[in-house]
């Protein structure tokens, strides 16, 4: 029985990769080809932070150094040796991934080996640091081939063939969680968020915590680096400005804003921040101008949302009533940000300094983006899932328990 | 022959004795306790048993073998396992996943396993899964088990943590304070899940406590420690009236 589920779910991913795949060729452009690349492997990110983060609890900050060794790991062999070794095309890229990934997961290794002596804070500062030295060094290489063209270095190499596989990359996504997802499911995962819970206590229950600790580190980073190699060869060009340390935060917030630990959370989150900015960036009003918003009405809706946080936090944490009150207090709260953000913005018209500013809102999206994680953070500082997680099982007990009326009806 | 023997067992921190010069010896089978007034030492004399701290001299011999300065989950292995007085659970985890996390020491299936999620990883979780739901239910805990551990009421924490203990199937079990805060019909109840521990698990216990009442009345064999030095040993009736006991809990006679 165990064995059919999993063949089948098996083929399922194979499968849903191969038509988002032949979906993604038939309907989008090369640029939006790009973008579900990229998210593929954001998802990949947050999700391999997640173990380490979330659910092995060592607060990692360098994220965007294992994806960087990954990158350039493709990067450097596809220049020395792509042509000369008698692999093309797919097999050449699955080769790269298995490199790049071990790559990585070596220097997770080295990573992860401070981690036996340091926690919390002081854990951050290391790998912090680790980051930004990966970049700078790559920056700091500059090989020269022997045609005497130069390689690498701040301004970026080239990486040939271009591979770009939508499939390929969200094969490569839906592994990782699906390892993720094995080991939280095994008594390997629980020894791992005990590490989380509590150090001295998990030690004291026979769980090795070092041997625990260092393959967290090495198994995330060993996923950041294969998704650094897909970006290479899917990008066809990498440099150091690609991995600032800004990216490293950027997954960071994924995983917190998702739900420390929750792998559902990790996927949704990163999939909404990959796709929020890019939304907005692309905003235009009716006529095809740039879309533009007056200080009143961007007064207005900050104003209303603040006080939405301030309703929904009261209804959160102060108010008793029955859960269906509640929902339905949100509900209203939501209604009422809509009507609140339009009449304030309506009122403030009224103020010629206010009405007379206009801003675009394109410029605006990064604040936007800002401004939305300090809300939620707010209204949901467990992120958005908590610890749960999406399983078929809880969704089929959620419908059987509507179903019966039906059934006998 | 002893299961556990400490030979002049000392540790210093800066210039602080804490422990000094301890010995005493838990033959296989005893339920033995060891008391104090506050400060004594008795919650460092578990850390250094359970390989928390190296001791400064001597040695502390567990079936025959030098653990002194052992890693802690390797003494585990060897079959000690603890209680700790301030409660240290896994809190988001369920009653249950904390026992599993114990119990996880005897898996069969290695990470490799767990990672691809391999049906003998799985099996061997379930298998787990049971053996820690048996824990539970031997300290009465089973209709808890999915509740998240933070969650439980105080006394089921305190005995939550002696299932988790036992989890790890050691030979001696080190329960410290494991009476702490409760009410005497609950004390009452403790002792005797103490007992059962031994002749239903056939477990050899170190307890350290507080109460003397509650020790006097479970203990065979009691060591008393005052400022880190051992000042009495023997059975409850001979440390009672040993006048330096006497001394170390009222203070000195006027």
């Amino acid at each position: 029985m165990a064995l059919r589920v999993r063949i089948a779910s098996i083929l399922a991913g194979l499968a849903g990769c191969w038509l988002l795949d032949a979906l993604c060729r038939g309907l989008l452009r090369e640029s939006e080809q790009r973008l579900v690349v990229l998210a593929g492997l954001y998802v990949t990110l947050a999700v391999s932070l997640n173990l380490i983060n979330g659910i092995a609890g060592q607060f990692s900050i360098g994220h965007a150094a294992f994806y960087q060794i990954g990158a350039y790991t493709a990067g450097y062999l596809a220049f020395f040796y792509y042509g000369k070794l008698p692999l093309q095309g797919v097999p050449w890229l699955v080769a790269m991934l298995l490199l790049g990934m071990i790559t990585a997961a070596l220097a997770g290794l080295v990573v992860g080996l401070p981690s036996l002596r340091l926690r919390g804070d002081y854990l951050a500062i290391v790998t912090l640091g680790f980051g930004e030295i990966i970049r700078i060094v790559v920056q700091a290489i500059d090989l020269t081939a022997p045609t005497g063209e130069q390689v690498g270095g701040a301004l970026g190499m080239n990486v040939e063939p271009r591979i770009r596989i939508i499939g390929l990359v969200w094969l490569f996504a839906l592994t990782c969680i699906a390892v993720t997802r094995n080991l939280c499911k095994s008594s390997h995962g629980l020894a791992l968020l005990s590490i989380r819970e509590d150090e001295i206590a998990s030690a004291a229950m026979g769980v090795q915590v070092p041997k625990m600790k260092v393959a967290a580190f090495m198994i995330g980073s060993a996923f950041a680096g294969g998704a650094g190699v897909l970006l290479a060869h899917s990008e066809s060009f990498i440099s150091p400005s690609m991995f600032p340390m800004d990216l490293s935060f950027i997954v960071l917030t994924m995983v917190v804003l998702g739900g420390s630990g929750s792998i559902t959370g990790a996927v949704i989150a990163a999939l909404t921040l990959f796709y929020v900015p890019e939304y907005l960036r692309g905003l235009k009003a009716p006529d095809g101008t740039a879309l533009t918003a007056t200080g009143a009405s961007l007064l207005g809706w900050v104003a209303a949302v603040v006080a939405a946080v301030v309703v929904v936090r009261w209804l959160a944490y102060r108010y008793r009533g029955t859960a269906r009150q509640r929902a339905l207090g949100y509900l209203l709260t939501a209604v009422g940000v809509l009507v609140l953000g339009r009449l304030l913005g309506w009122g403030l018209s009224f103020l010629p300094a206010l009405q007379q500013a206009e801003y675009e809102v394109q410029k605006l999206r990064m604040v936007i983006f800002a401004g939305s994680l300090i809300v939620i953070m707010l209204v949901r500082p467990e992120g958005v899932l908590g610890r749960h997680e999406f399983s078929w099982d809880r969704l089929a007990r959620v419908l059987r328990r509507q179903r019966p009326k039906e059934a006998t009806g | 022959m002893s299961l556990l023997r400490l030979e002049k067992a000392t540790i210093r921190f800066g210039g602080l004795v804490a422990v000094n010069e301890v010995s005493f010896e838990i033959a296989p089978g005893e339920l033995f306790g060891l008391i104090g007034p506050n400060g004594a030492g008795k919650t460092t004399c578990f850390n250094l048993i359970t390989g928390m701290y190296r001791p400064t001299s001597g040695r502390i011999l567990f079936k025959d073998k030098d653990i002194a300065g052992l890693p802690v989950a390797q003494i585990v292995r060897l079959g000690i396992s603890r209680t700790f007085q301030n409660i240290r659970l896994f809190g988001s985890l369920t009653a249950l996943d904390n026992v599993v996390v114990a119990a996880h020491l005897h898996r069969r299936a290695n990470l490799v396993d767990a990672l691809l999620g391999d049906p003998r990883s799985q099996a061997d979780t379930e298998r787990l899964r049971a053996e820690a739901m048996r824990y539970l239910s031997a300290l009465d805990l089973q209709d808890v088990a999915s509740a998240r551990a933070a969650d439980l009421p105080y006394g089921k924490q305190r005995r939550l943590e002696i299932a988790r203990a036992l989890a790890t199937q050691p030979d001696l079990l080190l329960l410290d304070e494991p009476a702490a805060g409760m009410n005497p019909a609950e004390k009452e109840d403790l002792a005797g899940v103490v007992r059962r521990l031994r002749s239903e698990f056939g477990k050899t216990i170190l307890l350290i406590e507080h109460d003397m009442r509650f020790v006097m009345g479970l203990c065979e064999r009691i060591v008393v420690l005052d400022h880190g030095e051992m000042i009495s040993e023997g059975p409850p009736d001979h440390v009672r009236n040993d006048p330096k006991v006497i001394e170390a809990y009222l203070g000195e006679a006027v």
